[in-house]
């Protein structure tokens, strides 16, 4: 149906575009919005893809809490030096964009040439189901329960390891 | 009529790269960073086409979990990049080099 | 199952159109006479004072980094709220203490970045 293709464009569109403009914006702020709209853009294409919970968490998780996070970290930073990072280095990055494009040709030509698609067909019904949070839940609390409690322990360490590491020198 | 699943490959595949170069040229550590959490997308993206194609959720619980790991990894990376930050009072990637001998 | 979020995306059409209407708008139609009092920053009056991107305190960091931390904790409850009746009618107990587990290890980094005076403003 083609509101799929519509908005599998407009999405992956706006989703290089942005990510683009991140990378090569000067000023992280901007960049960091830019990162914004690439994670926005990006739940969207989850939508087309029948995930709804996850697309429903990358703007939650993602666009609401990290980056916020990042606009944080980049305020709590003095700018007073941003000019010195646009030091050139002309053949570093004419030689990293080559680089890059060449294995993106590389990956291209193996994707192409596997030809995924005759391998597997997507029946719509089956690729609802699977990302509805029902279906997503009882996965989860079955199947995974160990990795789910050693995501605990992860979170734990993470919130343990940062407030030692930022307020060392707080008080 | 189906979108093939070779775009959404290829899709992820430019978002990697974009990825990369970000790593390669550019000199801030939060920048760095950020280029870092795009390349973490893209392989989420990648995650998902699979288990959408495939009508099997396990691919989606898989990005959960990145995105669990994401998080932790966002609160301590920012905090190391603030102790540094506090240190030598700069981000810019170049000029810490005090483990270079 | 896309069709059920038409809604939506008519609500991001709309509000991409109006925000970047409204502020181009004002840009292409509007009479423009600037001059080097109206182009210098707004401070309520007074002579602006050094730059936009001041340096903020380091606590908003630990407060950004908790709401991080307890926000992926809520998301991780989600679903198992949502199947929980269903789940409990299966398996039992141990759905609950599955859940239970892990609120409990989140609770010791409660309780350590209380006594650390994580949430202490000052």
């Amino acid at each position: 149906m083609t509101l799929e293709i519509v908005l599998f464009v407009i999405f992956a569109l706006v989703c290089l575009v942005s990510g683009i403009l991140m990378v090569t914006r000067v000023n992280p702020v901007i960049s960091a919005l830019f990162l914004v709209v690439n994670f926005g853009s990006l739940a969207g294409l989850y939508l087309t893809l029948n995930a709804q919970f996850i697309a429903v968490a990358q703007v939650i998780i993602y666009a609401g809490a990290i980056m916020v996070f990042f606009l944080f970290v980049i305020m709590l930073i003095n700018p007073e030096h941003e000019k010195r990072f646009l030091e050139y280095k002309p053949q570093l990055k004419i030689f990293a964009v080559a680089i890059a494009v060449l294995v993106f040709l590389q990956i291209a030509y193996i994707i192409l040439f596997s030809k995924p698609s005759e391998g597997v067909s997507r029946e719509v019904a089956a690729s609802v189901k699977a990302g509805t949070i029902e279906q997503i839940g009882r996965e989860l609390f079955t199947k995974y329960v160990l990795p789910f409690e050693a995501v605990g322990y992860l979170l734990l360490s993470a919130a343990i390891g940062a407030l030692v590491l930022a307020k060392k020198k707080f008080k | 009529m189906q979108i093939p699943i070779e775009y959404y490959l290829i899709l992820s595949a430019a978002l990697f790269m974009t990825g990369i170069v970000g790593v390669l040229i550019r000199r801030n550590a939060i920048i760095v960073f950020m280029s870092i959490e795009l390349m973490l997308n893209s392989a989420n993206l990648t995650l998902i086409t699979f288990s959408s194609y495939l009508g099997n959720s396990i691919g989606q619980i898989f990005v959960f979990f990145v995105m669990a790991v994401a998080a932790a990894e966002a609160a301590i990376g920012l905090a190391i990049i603030i102790a540094l930050f506090r240190n030598k009072l700069t981000v810019n990637l170049d000029e810490i080099n005090i483990f270079k001998w | 199952m896309l069709e059920s979020y038409i809604p939506i995306f008519i609500v991001m059409f709309f509000a991409t159109v109006i925000a970047l209407g409204i502020t181009f708008s004002s840009m292409l139609l509007g009479p423009q006479r600037p001059n080097k009092e109206k182009l210098s920053t707004y401070e309520s009056g007074m002579k602006p004072v050094g730059t936009t991107r001041e340096r903020i305190s380091i606590k908003y960091y630990l407060v950004a980094m908790l709401f991080i931390i307890f926000d992926l904790e809520v998301l991780f409850i989600y679903p198992w709220a949502v199947q929980f009746k269903k789940l409990f009618a299966e398996f039992g107990i141990s759905i609950f203490i599955s859940m239970f587990i892990f609120l409990v290890v989140f609770e010791l980094g409660y309780l350590y970045a209380y006594k650390k005076g994580g949430f202490e403003w000052d």
